[in-house]
């Protein structure tokens, strides 16, 4: 026969060709040196090739050296599993459903936040409804196992555009707002007397004055709004200064420098803002839940007061409970509160003679913790829990991610400038993106994300404080461990006077750079094979 | 550890012994973590492949055949997750079936080939194979590294018994063309004599 070629070399090397032709192929083998040499030299490839590739050139990761060990967790992770179960728990049913009741009556009423996510798609609309730690936390753990299952997409650039590009859509396109008029101001907006806008109406404007009737929901940001008409849903109102002098069937929700309620309001107020003020013969049908500096309450208040503020003044009338913290509380002479007042405050009320009220309950509690209670130490152990719960979720669900994101507090230089940097940036870019409605859903996203993220930070970098302290160990028990201890470590310091604060800050910004760090890392691009 | 041990370490990780699962694992993730690692793109990814191997191997432990050699099927497992891994990126540029037509049929020069060898570290192969088509990287780690059989290779990449032989050679081309160079390496074939 002639000479064979390559390919019947190989296979002849590797015993893959048929009997008979190998026969041949010998007898061939045993006259022809050029052969010989062909199949002397690809053996000798193959030999090489096997070499090259066995070979133990690298130290093999502490994380895939550590057993996974399932289902045989020591009886002291179980332990500290079920103190953390049970510092959720007791965190759920002593302080967060309280809160939620109080909530309640305070008007927030819309259902559950996945329910309203999923199938009402009303995202901006109902983002008070976030106010259930549980929801949350089942949001929070969606997205993160979403995350995780599309991380190794996001290496692609055309991926992540595609995912933002449906979350875009998703968010900016809820049922609610394809029905809604929306206004751009010139540089005012102005909804003439007598005008109806039989939709709900969404302004940008400098001035938003609404002399007219709005047949739905007034949803506003602008540096000054005056509503003199009749509002029938809700007011969601973004402004420097709010003032409600008509009607308003629904609730009223701002957020505003000063905010001026001189009109009716059939069901709740829900107000952040720096001055608040309830005119006399303003009436509110609901509740009023407010966070303020200051806030005078001179009208009426049909339902429950819910309040925060350094100072409060009451000279109206509430038809229900008032739950209040403030630094100061006066209930003038013409004052009348039908429920039970329980106030916790710096001084101790001022309530002037001829004021009307129920049951008054007053704990005076100066500013900084208590250090002197037992009570205080029982929240630290059930933060703690809960800090670690949450670390535990993380490590189980995203352990390459965690280690990253712990590994990635080392480099202490680039993780405090990155991390003030998107500490800082992050909360700003996600407000001007709520400036425009396509990104709205996405900066409330954002922001939401980001509070889960400045959550995180202690998760980090307790498991570093605690890799300090144990060692860099290998596997799931000592990584837990590491993250009980750090977190411990963590807690203790932020209990500290006046440091305490300053520790918690440096703990958010270290954490928040490994975190920008290690999702850097997932998401770098890797479309080339690397080296070995 | 010989056979009668690993029989034994089996049958315990099958009745849920979780320190006999520790054993096991440690036995081999050394070797699983080089195997991806030379087959996946990223240290990252491969770390990631071999915590999700080792899951996969747990749930379907039952379904191994105590017949056929352990590290056989324990490789299957591994090839077929990192098979799937780089075919959901779709970062393949191969071709799915290749022309036979394309591989040179005259004799390649033995004396370039062993120069070839002689000149360059283990090192430079593994970087090289790095650059390799997705393919035909993975078809030179099943059969050099896993030592898997012809039929293993064909059914892990989805091609017909008969082309693996093609695939092979082929892989063996672009990697010398890689090694000398020609910087073709997701080419077909380095055609002529190489």
């Amino acid at each position: 026969m002639s000479h064979f070629d390559e390919m019947t070399g190989l296979l002849y090397l590797e015993g893959q060709i048929d009997a008979d032709r190998a026969r041949e192929v010998s007898a061939h083998l045993a006259s022809c040196g050029s052969c010989r040499e062909l199949l002397r030299v690809l053996e000798k490839e193959g030999v090489w090739l096997r070499e090259a590739l066995t070979a133990e050139d690298e130290p093999i990761p502490a994380r895939v050296i550590a057993t996974p060990k399932r289902g045989s967790a020591h009886w002291g992770w179980i332990t500290v599993f079920g103190l953390g179960m049970a510092g959720a728990y007791t965190l759920w049913t002593g302080v967060v459903e309280p809160w939620l009741a109080q909530a309640a009556q305070g008007g927030f009423t819309q259902g559950s936040v996945l329910t309203m996510i999923f199938f009402t798609g009303a995202f901006w609309k109902g983002w008070d409804a976030m106010r259930s730690l549980m929801e949350f936390s089942a949001v929070a753990t969606l997205a993160a196992v979403a995350i995780w299952l599309l991380r190794k997409q996001w290496q692609r650039f055309t991926t992540i555009a595609f995912v933002m590009g449906v979350m875009i859509c998703a968010l900016a396109l809820p049922p609610t707002a394809t029905a809604a008029e929306t206004k751009r101001g010139d540089p005012s907006y102005t909804l003439p007397a007598g005008q109806e806008v039989k939709n709900d109406l969404i302004v940008w404007a400098v001035r938003t004055r609404i002399d007219g009737d709005v047949d739905g929901d007034l949803i506003v940001w602008s540096d000054r709004v005056i509503v003199n008409g009749h509002v029938k849903g809700d007011i969601i109102s973004f402004a420097n200064e709010l003032r409600v002098n008509g009607t308003v069937d629904g609730n009223v929700r701002c957020f505003a420098e000063s905010v001026t309620l001189s009109g009716s309001v059939g069901r709740n107020v829900t107000a952040w803002t720096g001055e608040l003020d309830l005119e006399q013969g303003a009436k509110i049908g609901g509740s009023l839940t407010l966070g303020a500096t200051e806030a005078e309450l001179s009208g009426s208040v049909g339902g429950d007061l819910l309040g925060l503020a350094r100072t409060l003044e009451i000279n109206g009338s509430l038809g229900r409970d008032a739950t209040i913290r403030a630094q100061r509380l006066k209930i003038g002479s013409t004052a009348q509160i039908q429920g039970r007042t329980k106030y916790t405050g710096w001084h101790q009320p001022e309530i002037m003679s001829g004021a009307k009220m129920g049951p008054i309950d007053v704990a005076i509690k100066g500013p900084g913790p208590n250090y002197a209670s037992a009570r205080y130490y029982w929240h630290q152990t059930l933060a703690w829990g809960a800090s670690f719960l949450f670390g535990l979720v993380l490590l189980l669900i995203a352990p390459g991610f965690f280690f990253d994101a712990a590994q990635a507090c080392k480099r202490v230089g680039p993780a405090l400038g990155f991390g003030a940097l998107f500490l800082f940036a992050t909360p700003i870019a996600a407000i001007v993106a709520c400036a425009t409605i396509v990104g709205l859903g996405v900066g409330i996203s954002v922001i939401l994300l980001y509070v889960i993220a400045v959550y995180s930070t202690q998760v980090f970098v307790g498991s570093w404080i605690g890799d300090k302290l144990l060692g860099a160990g290998a596997g799931i028990g000592l990584a837990v461990g590491r993250l009980a201890l750090g977190l411990a470590i963590l807690r203790v310091l932020r209990m500290i006077p006046y440091a305490g604060p300053l520790v918690g800050l440096i703990m958010v910004i270290w954490g928040m750079g490994a975190l920008v760090q290690a999702i850097h890392k997932r998401m770098r691009p890797q479309l080339a094979p690397a080296a070995v | 550890m010989s056979e009668a041990e690993l029989a034994q370490l089996l049958a315990k990780v099958r009745a849920g012994d979780s320190d006999a699962w520790g054993e096991l694992y440690r036995q081999y993730a050394a070797a699983i973590f080089r195997f991806c690692r030379r087959v996946l793109p990223a240290r990252e990814d491969a770390e990631d492949a071999t915590t999700e191997i080792f899951m996969k191997v747990r749930q379907k432990l039952g379904t191994y055949d105590s017949s056929r050699p352990f590290t056989a099927w324990l490789y299957k497992v591994a090839s077929n997750h990192c098979w799937d891994t780089l075919r959901r990126r779709r970062i393949r540029q191969d071709l799915e079936t290749g022309d036979v037509e394309a591989l040179p049929l005259e004799h390649p020069d033995p004396s370039q080939i062993e120069r070839l060898q002689a000149e360059h570290t283990g090192k430079e192969v593994r970087t090289g194979l790095a650059k390799l088509p997705d393919r035909a990287r993975m078809a030179l780690v099943l059969r050099y590294y896993a030592d898997m059989s012809y039929d293993e290779i064909a059914d892990t990449l989805g091609v017909r018994r008969a082309f693996v032989g093609v695939l092979l050679l082929r892989a063996r081309h672009q990697l010398r063309d890689a090694l000398s160079g020609g910087g073709a390496a997701g080419r077909a074939t380095a055609g002529g004599k190489s």
